[in-house]
This record gives C-alpha cells, sequence and structure tokens, in this order.
C-alpha cells in the first residue's frame, strides 16, 4: 500500500543507469566530464558557497576556542592563548548546573516533541478535511507562530503567573509555589509554551504533505471497510513518514537549542536554574561572563548530542534505502 | 457512508477538471465519515482555536486598555477602559515607516535568497544524483543544529570585521540568506514526488532546469509557501542579529526598535503593559495580515491530478 | 560509478573552498592590526549615550555645546544600543574593533572585561589622567581602579540605592506616611506585615527575584554595604560577606521572602507603580518615574540603628569608557572633560536628577538641592556609596553568589549561612584568576 504513496531512492538509480546513456551521447564534452547529473554540484554551488562564507569560519573557530584558554579580544591585543586539551570541556562539565541543564532540555524534548509530532498531525489531519470555516481555524492555529516571543510571553506570564489567570481558574487547585517558580513544573509549562507556540508550523508541514496523499488511498481502504480511525493508521501515519521525520529533526532540533523562552520567561533560567538551558548558559559564560572556551565547549557536546538524535531518528523513522 | 454533509475540500473548492470531480464523487460515496464524526472534528478544532487565538485576542485587548486589569473581566473589552493611547505612545518613539521599509528589505532580501538558491539545491538534494549530496544534507542540517549563541560574536567579527559590512543591509542579511530549514523542506517535499514522471520527461530530452521549474516546483507549492512563511517569520521577528550589526537607528527593523521599546521604553510609561502588547501587536499584525491573505495559497486541490493524468 | 575525473573535479572545488575559509580565518586572526596608540590626535569622533529620555535631553545639549565650539572636531551622537544587552554590544564592537570612542554609559561590572579584552583605553596613561578624574570625585574614585591602580573608567554618576515607600498606603495602613519605621531589620519587618496585613498593597518589597547577576545590586549589596559600613565584596581578593553582617542581611531577606512580604515570582510592570508593592528599592533616577506616586525615600535598613548619615550603600553608578578603537582619542579625553566639567555636571544633574560622581555635591550644586529638596538625601548618600568589585570575572563573581542567593534566599532551599560561605569560596576562587 505504501508503495505507491512514497517512491522511494530505487527507481532513481535507473533513470540514470537505464536512461543515462541515450542522453548523455548527445551531452557536450562537459558532460562526459563531470559524469552523471554534474548540475547537481551546480545548483547547490550557491548555498555550498553561503555555507562555507558565512558558516564555516565561525563553526571551526567556535571548536577551536574549546580547545584553547581563549576570551575575545580587540584587534590590537594579542593575548597567549595558550591549547589546554581538554580543560574546558572539564570545567564545563564539572559543573552541576550545566549538567542540570542537559537534564532540563532532556525533559522539554521528551514533553515537547511527542506533544508536537501527535498533536499536529491530528489536527493537521482534521484540519485538512474541514469544511466551515476553514480558513479562520487555520489562521487560528499559525498565529501563535507568526507572532515573536518578546510578544506572546508577556500574555503567557499573565496567564500562568500566581496571580494568573490559570490559577484564578484553578482556585485552591493552584500549585504552590505558582508554575513558573516551581522548580518542577518550570520546565513542562516552557515545554507546552512552546509546543503551542510552534504548533502552526509544524501542522503547515502535515497539510502540505497530506495533499501529496493520493485521495484513491482512503478510497480503497474504506472499500475494505476500514473505519476512519484505522484509515488514519493505515493510510494517513505511514503516507506522511517523511513529513513525520521532518517534524521530529524540527522539533528536536529547535528544542535543544532552547533559548528565548527561559530568558523571557522565567527570568534567567529561574527558579533556580530549574529552567535553564544549555544555550541559555552558553549566552551567560560565553557573552555576559566573558568565557566563550568554556560556552563552545558546551556547545560542542550539545551540537554532538542533537546530531547523535538527528541520526537515531533519521534511521528509524527515515525513508528505508534498501 | 452515504451522507450528503460528507462534504470535502474538494466540493468546497469547487474542482475544476472533470478529473477531480469525478475523484470527488467517488471520494463522497466512501469517505466513511459519519456525521457524529464530522460535528466532533468541528467542535475539537473550535475549542482549539480559542486556545490558540485567545492569547492573540489578549494581547490587542490588553493594547487597547488604559490601565492593565488583570482579573478575569480584563480579558473582555470594557469601552470605558479603552484607547489608542498605547498605540500613539509607540508612533511617537518609534519610527514605524522606517522599521517597516527595513524589516521589508531584511525579510525579502531573506525569502529572494531562500526561494531561488534554496529550491535549487533542494532540487539537486532530492532529484539527482552526484557526489557530495549527502554531504551537502549533512551540512544543512548541521548548520541548523549548531546554537546561534555559538556562533555570534565569530560571526560578528567575521562580516563586521573581514567582510566590513556592519550597518548594511547587506551585513543584516547574509547569515539568514539561505534558510537550511527551508532547504531541508524543499528537498523533503521534492523526494516525496513520483520520479517515474521525471523519467519521463529526462528521457524526452527536456533538462533539468525545465524539468524543475515546470514539473517539480507546480506539485510542491504547498511545501514552497510553507517554506516562505517559514522563512518570513525568521528575520521578521529576529532582533538579536540586527541588533549587534545595525549601530544605526535609521537601518533598524521593525522587531529591534520594538524589542528595544519593550525592553526600555515601556517601562516608564503610563501603563507598562498596555504599551509592551501594543507594540507586540504592531510587530504581529503584519504578518497575521500577509498569512491571512496568503493563507489560500496553501491548500491546492489540483495537485495529484497533473501526476496521475 | 563515478570516473576519477569527477572525483578529481570536485575535489578541486573543495580545495578551492577550503583554500578561501582558510584564508578567511587567517584573515581573521591577524585582524586589522594596527589601532592608533596615539592619546594626542584630534578629529571626528564617535560617542554613544544611553536611552533614557532624560539623559538624551542632556546628551544632545552636550555634543551641540561641543560642536559649536570646535567645528574641526566633530561629535557624532547617538542613543546606545540598548535593551537587556548592551554590554553584549559593547563587547562585540570591541572584538569587531568598531566601538565608538566614549560610552556615556558603561556599566562598572563590565570594565575588567573589557579591560582584559584590550577595548579600553587606560585613562592614566593620559598626563592629567589620574589627577582629573582623583580631583573631581576625590577619595570614591579608588574604587574604579583595576588591581595596580589604574584607571580603565571614568567615574561619572551614581544611582544610590535607598528604600522609597508609598505614602499613600502607608496612611492606608494606619501606619505613619511621615515617619515610617523602616530603620532597623525589626522595624522593617514588622513595618512590611502591618502592610500586607492591613491588605493595601499585595507584596511590602518586591525587588527583582530573578536569576540574572545583576539583581543583587538591588537586594543584597545596598543592605551588606549599609551593615557592614561601607566594606566592599572583594577585599584583597578575598570574599568579605561570608560573615556575621552578610548573614543578617542575608536571614532577614530570607523572612521577607519567608513571610511572603516580598515576591518570589517577577512582577511585569513596576510593582511599585502599580501598587503592587508598597516599597522599592531604587536610584533617584526613578523620581521622575514615580512622578504619579505619592511616596517618600528611607535609607537602606540596618541590623541597629544607624544615623542616616553614617549609613553606605550601592552606587548603582555609570561611568565613561574611552575605547581603544578610536582614532582621535585626544579629543576623545577632552571631550570627556568636557562632559564631566563643573557646568556639565549640573546641567545632568538638573537634567536627569542622577547624581555626578563629584566630590561635596551638596555644596557645589547647593542651589539645586535648595530648589529640589527630594534630592538632598541623595546627594549627601552619594558620598557613602560601595561599587560592584573590580576585575576581569566580576560578571562571574556576582553570577555565583546569584545562583547561591536565588537558591537559599529567595527560594528558601538549603541552609542560607552555608550557601554564603559557599559561594564566598567561589568568589575567592575566581578573584584570583586572571
Amino acid at each position: 500500500m505504501t508503495t505507491v504513496v512514497k517512491t522511494p531512492r530505487a527507481p532513481a538509480p535507473a533513470s540514470g543507469g537505464a536512461g543515462a546513456p541515450g542522453p548523455r551521447a548527445k551531452r557536450s564534452l562537459l558532460r562526459r566530464i563531470l559524469g552523471r547529473q554534474p548540475l547537481g554540484l551546480l545548483f547547490s554551488s550557491p548555498y555550498l558557497v553561503f555555507v562555507l562564507a558565512v558558516f564555516a569560519f565561525p563553526i571551526v573557530y567556535s571548536v577551536w576556542i574549546s580547545f584553547h584558554d581563549f576570551f575575545f579580544a580587540a584587534p590590537g591585543a594579542n593575548p597567549a592563548r595558550p591549547f589546554v586539551g581538554f580543560d574546558n570541556y572539564i570545567a564545563a562539565f564539572s559543573d552541576p548546573q550545566v549538567i542540570r541543564s542537559f537534564g532540563n532540555v532532556g525533559i522539554f524534548l521528551l514533553i515537547n516533541v511527542p506533544l508536537t509530532v501527535v498533536l499536529s498531525l491530528l489536527l493537521a489531519s482534521a484540519l485538512n478535511r474541514v469544511v466551515h470555516a476553514r480558513t479562520f481555524l487555520r489562521v487560528s492555529y499559525y498565529v501563535p507562530y507568526v507572532t515573536a516571543s518578546v510578544a506572546v510571553v508577556a500574555v503567557w506570564l499573565f496567564l500562568f503567573n500566581g496571580n494568573g489567570l490559570v490559577n484564578t481558574v484553578l482556585g485552591p487547585l493552584a500549585p504552590d509555589p505558582s508554575w513558573l517558580i516551581n522548580d518542577k513544573l518550570a520546565m513542562p509549562v516552557i515545554a507546552i509554551y512552546v509546543t503551542w507556540k510552534q504548533l502552526g508550523f509544524y501542522i503547515l508541514l502535515y497539510l502540505a504533505a497530506l495533499q501529496n496523499l493520493p485521495k484513491e488511498l482512503y478510497e480503497s481502504a474504506a472499500t475494505d471497510g476500514a473505519g476512519a480511525i484505522r484509515r488514519f493508521f493505515s493510510v494517513t501515519v505511514p503516507g506522511v513518514r517523511p513529513a513525520t521525520l521532518l517534524v521530529l529533526l524540527v522539533s528536536t532540533v529547535t528544542g535543544a537549542n532552547l533559548f528565548t523562552e527561559p530568558y523571557l520567561l522565567t527570568g534567567g533560567g529561574g527558579p533556580n536554574g530549574a529552567s535553564a538551558t544549555p544555550v541559555l548558559l552558553m549566552y551567560q559564560l560565553g557573552i555576559q561572563q566573558g568565557q566563550p572556551d568554556v560556552a563552545s565547549a558546551i556547545g560542542v557536546v550539545l551540537v554532538i548530542g542533537v546530531l547523535i538524535i538527528a541520526f537515531l531518528q533519521n534511521r528509524f523513522v527515515g525513508e528505508r534505502e534498501s | 457512508m452515504t451522507t450528503t454533509t460528507n462534504l470535502t475540500d474538494d466540493e468546497l473548492s469547487g474542482p475544476e477538471t472533470p478529473d477531480a470531480r469525478i475523484r470527488t464523487l467517488r471520494h463522497r460515496r466512501v469517505s466513511g465519515w459519519t456525521r457524529t464524526q464530522t460535528i466532533v472534528r468541528g467542535v475539537v478544532l473550535g475549542l482549539g482555536a480559542v486556545v490558540f487565538l485567545f492569547p492573540f485576542y489578549y494581547m490587542v485587548v490588553g493594547a487597547l486598555q488604559k490601565s492593565p486589569d488583570p482579573t478575569i473581566a480584563g480579558a473582555f473589552p470594557n469601552p470605558a477602559n479603552l484607547t489608542f493611547d498605547n498605540f500613539v505612545n509607540v508612533n511617537e518613539r518609534i519610527n514605524l515607516v522606517s522599521g517597516l521599509v527595513n524589516s521589508g528589505i531584511f525579510t525579502g532580501g531573506v525569502l529572494l535568497c531562500t526561494v531561488v538558491f534554496g529550491v535549487l539545491v533542494g532540487y539537486a538534494l532530492a532529484m539527482m544524483k552526484w557526489r557530495g549530496a549527502r554531504a551537502t544534507f549533512a551540512l544543512a542540517l548541521l548548520v541548523q543544529v549548531i546554537p546561534f549563541q555559538l556562533l555570534q560574536i565569530p560571526l560578528y567579527v567575521l562580516i563586521a570585521r573581514d567582510y566590513g559590512l556592519a550597518d548594511t543591509h547587506i551585513g543584516m542579511i547574509l547569515p539568514f540568506a539561505i534558510n537550511s530549514t527551508a532547504v531541508i523542506i524543499f528537498r523533503q517535499y521534492f523526494l516525496q514526488l513520483p520520479k517515474e514522471l521525471f523519467e519521463a520527461a529526462r528521457i524526452d530530452g527536456a533538462g533539468e532546469i525545465r524539468l524543475l521549474w515546470s514539473i517539480a516546483l507546480p506539485l510542491v507549492r504547498p511545501a514552497l509557501v510553507t517554506a516562505v512563511l517559514l522563512t518570513f517569520i525568521g528575520p521578521w521577528n529576529e532582533f538579536l542579529w540586527p541588533f549587534l550589526i545595525t549601530k544605526d537607528a535609521a537601518l533598524q527593523p521593525l522587531a529591534v526598535s520594538l524589542a528595544n521599546y519593550i525592553s526600555t521604553v515601556a517601562a516608564s510609561t503610563d501603563n507598562p503593559f498596555g504599551a509592551i502588547l501594543a507594540g507586540a501587536t504592531v510587530l504581529a499584525a503584519p504578518v497575521v495580515v500577509l498569512f491571512i491573505v496568503f493563507q489560500r495559497y496553501f491548500v491546492s486541490n489540483d495537485l495529484g491530478s497533473g501526476v496521475k493524468g | 560509478m563515478q570516473k576519477p575525473s569527477v572525483k578529481r573535479t570536485k575535489r578541486s572545488i573543495m580545495a578551492v573552498a577550503l583554500t578561501a575559509v582558510a584564508g578567511l580565518a587567517l584573515a581573521a586572526c591577524s585582524g586589522q592590526g594596527a589601532t592608533s596608540t596615539d592619546l594626542t590626535a584630534k578629529g571626528p569622533i564617535t560617542i554613544w549615550y544611553s536611552n533614557n529620555a532624560a539623559e538624551v535631553t542632556w546628551g544632545k545639549q552636550m555634543v551641540e555645546a561641543w560642536n559649536a565650539a570646535n567645528p574641526d572636531q566633530q561629535i557624532t551622537a547617538q542613543e546606545i544600543p540598548a535593551g537587556k544587552s548592551s554590554e553584549e554590544v559593547i563587547g562585540a564592537a570591541i572584538t569587531a574593533g568598531n566601538a565608538p570612542c566614549l560610552v556615556l554609559n558603561t556599566a562598572p561590572s563590565a570594565v575588567g572585561q573589557f579591560e582584559k579584552q584590550g577595548g579600553l583605553v587606560d585613562l592614566s596613561s593620559f598626563p592629567d589622567g589620574a589627577s582629573y578624574i582623583e580631583s573631581r570625585s576625590g577619595d570614591i574614585a579608588k574604587q574604579y581602579q583595576n588591581a595596580d591602580g589604574h584607571y580603565f573608567q571614568m567615574p561619572w554618576k551614581s544611582n544610590p540605592v535607598v528604600i522609597f515607600y508609598n505614602k499613600d498606603l502607608f496612611a492606608k495602613a494606619g501606619l505613619d506616611p511621615e515617619n515610617p519605621k523602616l530603620s532597623t531589620y525589626d522595624d522593617f519587618l514588622a513595618t512590611s506585615k502591618a502592610l500586607v496585613a492591613a491588605g493595601v498593597s499585595q507584596y511590602a518589597i518586591q525587588p527583582a527575584p530573578t536569576s540574572e547577576f545583576f539583581q543583587m545590586q538591588f537586594d543584597f549589596m545596598p543592605l551588606y554595604a549599609a551593615a557592614s559600613g561601607g566594606t566592599p565584596l572583594v577585599k584583597d581578593g578575598k570574599a568579605t560577606f561570608a560573615d556575621d553582617n552578610g548573614d543578617k542581611v542575608a536571614s532577614f531577606w530570607r523572612s521577607l521572602y519567608d513571610q511572603k512580604l516580598a515576591g518570589q515570582e517577577q512582577y511585569q510592570g513596576d510593582a511599585f507603580a502599580d501598587g503592587k508593592a508598597a516599597m522599592a528599592i531604587v536610584g533617584p533616577w526613578a523620581i521622575s518615574v514615580y512622578k504619579n506616586v505619592n511616596f517618600g525615600s528611607v535609607p537602606v535598613p540596618t541590623p541597629t540603628a544607624t544615623k542616616a548619615s553614617d549609613i553606605w550603600t550601592f552606587s548603582d553608578a555609570k561611568n565613561i569608557g574611552l575605547f581603544s578603537a578610536c582614532q582621535n582619542k585626544g579629543t576623545a579625553w577632552d571631550v570627556l572633560k568636557f562632559a564631566t566639567s563643573q557646568e556639565q555636571d549640573g546641567k545632568f544633574l538638573e537634567a536627569t536628577g542622577q547624581m555626578p560622581l563629584r566630590k561635596d555635591l551638596p555644596t557645589v550644586y547647593a542651589s539645586y538641592f535648595a530648589a529640589n529638596p527630594d534630592y538632598v538625601a541623595f546627594g549627601d548618600q552619594a558620598s557613602r556609596t560601595v561599587e560592584v568589585p573590580s576585575g576581569p570575572n566580576t560578571v562571574q563573581e556576582m553570577q555565583a553568589f546569584r545562583d547561591a542567593w536565588s537558591q537559599a534566599v529567595i527560594f528558601g532551599q538549603g541552609d542560607v549561612n552555608q550557601a554564603l560561605s559557599d559561594a564566598a569560596a567561589k568568589i575567592d576562587d575566581l578573584a584570583s584568576k586572571p
């Protein structure tokens, strides 16, 4: 069933292998030298140049910084910057706050990512079939995403602070200490906030993917007597798997780089660092406290961690290439 | 099963091709959604919309209040407590026109680069076989994985000192020029297109540019619009980078001047809460309006017909 | 599948790209080198001043006055790119070599770092540098020297921190609004309880309970300065506060938080202006902000009754830095002296109500203080202020303190005295680092 929906890479070599000799013979010398579809490199070259020009130096530089005793200096000053091996990594990870921040972001991802995937897929498939007021509904779900965090955070603070609307509604059931100053609840509130804020974008990703699902699949499933729920699991879920992978990857990456929300929502990672994230600590250490070397060490470990998670997600959810 | 309430997307938008109409009819017959299910779905979606809209609604109401009202009643507009003063204050302190123009240049530059070059690389990654494709994809992933705070100062030094682009629009645009998430989205949606179509066209001797322009692009229009919106939000709401790179107030985009207004100036107004929310509303309004205008392009009902026809 | 030639082509493309990157990296590392070390060069300069409306007014007239008299050495001025992160912008500008000549709003907590970065000019290296600073500010200038006795910042103006109280709310709670009992910790606590019990405001006082390093300047530091008679946080490379005075200050704040007289949660907006808190702990800059509140001010409380004229507090000073990227340092130094002349200081005081760091302030500007009795207490208090620790690790030290404070004092987890001595040990360690 799924083979109709997704056409994995398998057929592509056929185009190169079997279909290629004909056209290739007609092609110019250039094509013969560069081989099969060298245009790919040409198409990608602006992007590659961009990445090299803008990111290569800072990325390499950051890794270099993490292995040296380093601080940012004015152009004229040339301070000694000895190689210190893993000292910065040891300094970073012997600080319990740093360990805790990784734990915090772990909690965040455990709440945020599954919630994001499930809610956005459900809402997208519901929205995809909705008839009445569909512009209104779609716009509603997208509004939090388009609004700057600086702006909506003020509203959430109003909702979740000690005297806020949420506690007023809950009355005696309100948690004590209140949400954002409770070290058990601060991170979950942030996770839910971010889910809410970003969901519109993931719904769009799924909506776009659902557009590509051939209706015939649903029809044949329905003919087979499958109910709405079974069709959701047997047609929709496998059909949008590439989109699911994308949602997983993007939400994991954005989640791991969480910064703005604890910075604005809990006043710099409070209470007691219960909502501090690695990137927030990097900001404090590297930019406020003049220790970019330790901050870079945290950053390098974070990046490696996220890459491993992304690799695993790609491996287990991504397209099977056999 | 055959209830008439089972209207689908296709019926609503009015299918244009006979082919689509046939599919619609078939669809209705077998769709399998009961009336109850449809109603439940509508109610759930409606409630969800309220949850999603409320903070935004509250932002607008709060921005219009003379004095902040943190009670539940404060969530409803009270004619006695309404005023445009908060917006007037924002307008007095900030040059909204030049802010909007700068935001437009910043965002427009990023959009242009992302759409042109991002589509090219996304297509190359998904549809073409070339050595380095996987490495390029990994690079696109890597670029997003790296937190901006790690690169901020080296990047600033590179662009301000080495490229000499401080206080220019290009310096502002450069780090965002090609949105890597958009590249990945393009790749993902190009991957979903049926390869047979492209093989056939290649055999017919169509060049890659032509394939991209006349076959691939029209088919991934929803993804294109998604990526455009995603790309749009980034520079529009970004304040840290333009704030670093532009010292000159005449070059600052709206987000920078509003963030500045929110964090420093608003506190000294009579109604800081209202002032903050007014600033937030001004920043959000153009995006929401643009979104409402363009949202219909997200939905493309005739997507399948070209492929299957 | 691929032909060798393809690989070669690709490899050469990569090689070109990598060379380009390496070139960039080299260019970045070697930098532009030659920043001028000439301290006498004259010519146009750029300056940044604070974005606070009153200071902008003063800054504009100062620049106009200078430019009118010095057509060959024009000042280009603009508001400091602000927000929570103006130090971040300055730090980045130092690294990139495009900092302005003068920043008339340099936070003393950032100066040590800027100096370490090589971003600041040693003002003592001007022939009349140290003498000018010391003759203007007197003994208090010494707090702004680095460990070697050099001035990398010009002490400019302070906002001595005191307690503001809302007279109307005090009256409503049945307390005497003209002679509030706020001088000792016991009195302060009793008054706070009375305020909250009477329901006139949710909290007695509401300093920001958030984790940013600089928040300690508005709860611990003023009270510790007062309790210890002006002892700085770090003296001779050792933290001083893990003593009886520090413990008393911390226990006092713990009681306020414990009895819910102070809020543990950040308030959006201004708690004092909105009547959420009946008192605030702020400097004179706030007088113009609180024009709608009927308020009075008293010095910060002390463990035992102390004469107002003996009470120390935190300075909340902002200084002037002369940045090494400046091409015309001679002009910059002249402008610095012009902007801190007796005449300009007088105009500054009048425009902003903030206290120039000038000795004998009350006598030099006697007519101003006669016309503005609200400010008299601040003028007097300005001579007894304590500054943040100096050195390159100030912010780290303050963050270490804030983290311990947040946990033990604000949220009441763990022993308060233990938290102070742990923080002191950490700060001793940081203070000894280069």
